[in-house]
């Protein structure tokens, strides 16, 4: 579950950065008093175009930001008062996340398992339920930076799922990714939501989110322009199609 | 959980390349090759030196007084041609052209009056540029004039005793091991410094720009891992690199010295020995682990602001001449460790190693060293901690 109130998140802006955007503000508001809810065994989606601030308010739900002013609570968990106790509940993964390359991938999850205070009997039955699942046992002796693309999504996938989390931040996974590539992610995000994890994931491609999403918010210049369930979302819709109908959510 | 973070940086920074070399292989490998190289070039001159023959040039012929005089100094002193010229005109030319090394240019009364018992005037004429030859000039122009002015003494019956109111002699009471620590003492410090910046800088960009640049940063800071944990993890990667590029160099310089034969000396061999103790390298280490601390602590906050590894480097490596230079002045002779200098970063540390090896040193400033590099230490990695705290500087 995550229960988002009221949540803000100002930047300062350095005197060049007020220069470039021709501004006599000290602050740049990323994301302006947004509240939604996720429930487990749904897959939650955050709706927008670029730097509408989706990324700005995942990086907020997986702790690596802290609020301006809002509150956040990650399974039952306040993550602005507790973020560490936060973190292991949740499982962060990005369309543009980098993997240590040289490190191989057993080693790679292994140090993540530890980070996560995984314990040993838990993480070899971990590891063979993750290895056996994505088909990673050809390359786990490899260094990450000799494999193809796909087989470091698969390593990425499982560093993220290692310590089992309640909740699932995705964040533009498909981002930059093939078809064949991102099926693995798409996959990934239904096998979430069959364990009843919550599930939130960021995109702002229209058809990604029809494909999986239950419910879903509008996000445009930090603020949330619409947020309901997909169902009424289709139901309600004034244009032709899906993204036309996104299209004119953000331009009202 | 911070030494899980050590653990990883440590297999991740050993197995670059990049790193790996700054860190150990050209540390390691930089005495033996220079010094070698070094040593070679200087017995292979000092050999074709020793067998080449000097042409000297005269203005006249062989019954010319320095034809003469030069004749008389033996080949042992050299091997030496004359040439001789009938105006200074045509030696010059022929200077220029390197067909001779030396040319003696006397004035025209010149035997006239040395026999007036006169000074003589005369030049020597030869190409700086040229190793041994201003040297060789001297001693064949000292023997000559010691001659000729023996020669006066006797004919003015002049007992050379009268005419030399002092016999002085210059002593050195210092130690052998006070001058190996004079003349070395600054050079061992400054190849602790500069190869612990060196070994510093690499892994402190890789770590923390290079992670960022990567993207995998963003997930190491979603792990329940507290940022001091996360930093402290990766700094002390960052320390042990230093130390190991710094102690790396000294072996290699060790190895150079016993075993590639540049010390002939043997005093100086048992002196060298005799630094080397364990109380030696334990007090230099005291001394060098907080100054690789502050230099990874001034490296952190930079490589944390740095978007990319290409800006980290332009900004670390002038800081290297700010961070090196002063650690020159171990080679200036007459600077001490006192209380100013104890108070000086980097400064302080060539010093006091200086006079670690001298066996000067007071242990009082030893400690005052000690106690401010493990304060800028300290005020450093607070520095990295604020830096690294800073949510802009850590994710792009």
């Amino acid at each position: 579950m995550i229960k988002v109130n009221a949540l803000t998140k100002d930047f300062p802006l350095s005197r060049q950065q007020r220069k470039e955007l021709n501004t006599e503000d000290k602050i740049a508001r990323a994301v302006d008093n947004i509240s939604f809810e996720c429930h487990p065994g749904k897959v939650f989606s955050l709706l927008g175009p670029n730097g509408a601030g989706k990324t700005t308010t995942l990086r907020m739900l997986s702790t690596i930001f802290t609020p301006t002013s809002g509150t956040i609570e990650i399974a039952g968990i306040d993550a602005v008062k507790y973020p560490q106790e936060a973190r292991k509940k949740i499982g962060f993964l990005t369309g543009s996340t980098g993997l240590y390359a040289r490190l191989t991938p057993v080693e790679l999850i292994d140090y993540f398992a530890s980070l996560y205070g995984v314990p040993k009997n838990e993480l070899e039955s971990r590891k063979k339920y993750l290895f056996d699942l994505l088909n990673m046992h050809d390359f786990l002796g490899k260094r990450i930076g000799k494999l193809s693309t796909g087989m470091k999504q698969k390593v990425s996938i499982c560093r993220t799922m290692i310590h089992d989390p309640e909740v699932v931040v995705f964040d533009e996974p498909t981002s930059g990714l093939d078809v064949i590539t991102a099926e693995n992610i798409i996959k990934l995000i239904r096998d979430c939501k069959d364990q009843n994890k919550t599930v939130i994931f960021s995109s702002h491609i229209m058809s990604e989110v029809d494909l999986l999403c239950d419910d879903l918010a509008i996000i445009h210049k930090g603020k949330i322009k619409h947020e309901g369930s997909m169902l009424d979302f289709r139901t309600t819709m004034q244009e032709s199609n899906l993204t036309a109908e996104f299209i004119r959510i953000v331009q009202s | 959980m911070i030494f899980n973070i050590f653990k990883k940086e440590l297999i991740d920074t050993l197995r670059d390349r990049r790193t790996l070399m700054m860190m150990l292989v050209i540390p390691i490998l930089i005495f033996p090759i220079t010094l070698n190289l070094f040593v070679s070039i200087s017995a292979s001159f000092q050999e074709e030196a020793a067998v080449k023959t000097l042409k000297v040039g005269i203005v006249g012929d062989k019954n010319s007084y320095f034809a003469q005089q030069l004749n008389e100094i033996p080949s042992e002193m050299g091997a030496k041609k004359l040439m001789f010229y009938k105006d200074s005109a045509s030696l010059m030319t022929e200077l220029k052209k390197d067909s001779i090394q030396l040319g003696i240019i006397t004035e025209k009364q010149f035997n006239q009056t040395l026999e007036a018992q006169l000074p003589a005037r005369v030049t020597w004429y030869f190409d700086a540029t040229e190793i041994g030859i201003n040297e060789r000039a001297e001693q064949y122009m000292k023997i000559i004039e010691v001659k000729a002015q023996q020669k006066r003494y006797d004919e003015l019956e002049v007992d050379f005793r009268k005419v030399t109111p002092f016999q002085t002699s210059y002593q050195n009471i210092a130690s052998d091991k006070k001058m190996v620590g004079q003349i070395a003492g600054g050079f061992l410090p400054y190849i602790f410094i500069a190869f612990g910046f060196i070994g510093c800088m690499y892994p402190a960009i890789d770590l923390f720009t290079g992670e960022k640049e990567r993207g995998t940063i963003e997930t190491l800071l979603t792990t329940p891992v507290a940022r001091w944990q996360i930093l402290f993890g990766k700094m002390m990667v960052v320390v042990l690199s230093g130390l190991l590029a710094s102690s790396t160099a000294l072996l290699g310089l060790f190895i150079s010295i016993e075993f590639l034969d540049i010390v002939d000396n043997q005093e100086i061999m048992k002196i060298v020995h005799e630094v080397l103790s364990p109380l030696f390298i334990v007090s230099m280490f005291s001394l060098l682990f907080p100054l690789t601390i502050f230099f990874a602590g001034v490296m952190i906050p930079i490589a944390v602001y740095a978007k990319t590894f290409k800006e980290a480097q332009s900004i670390i490596t002038p800081l290297n001449i700010v961070m090196v230079l002063p650690a020159m002045v171990g080679f200036f002779p007459g600077i001490e460790l006192n209380f100013v200098t104890a108070c000086i970063p980097v400064v302080n540390v060539v010093l006091a190693t200086k006079e670690l090896i001298s066996g000067t040193l007071e242990f009082g400033y030893l400690a005052l060293s000690f106690g401010v590099m493990v304060i800028l230490a300290l005020a450093s990695v607070f520095v990295s901690y604020k830096q690294f705290g800073k949510e802009t500087n850590v994710v792009s």
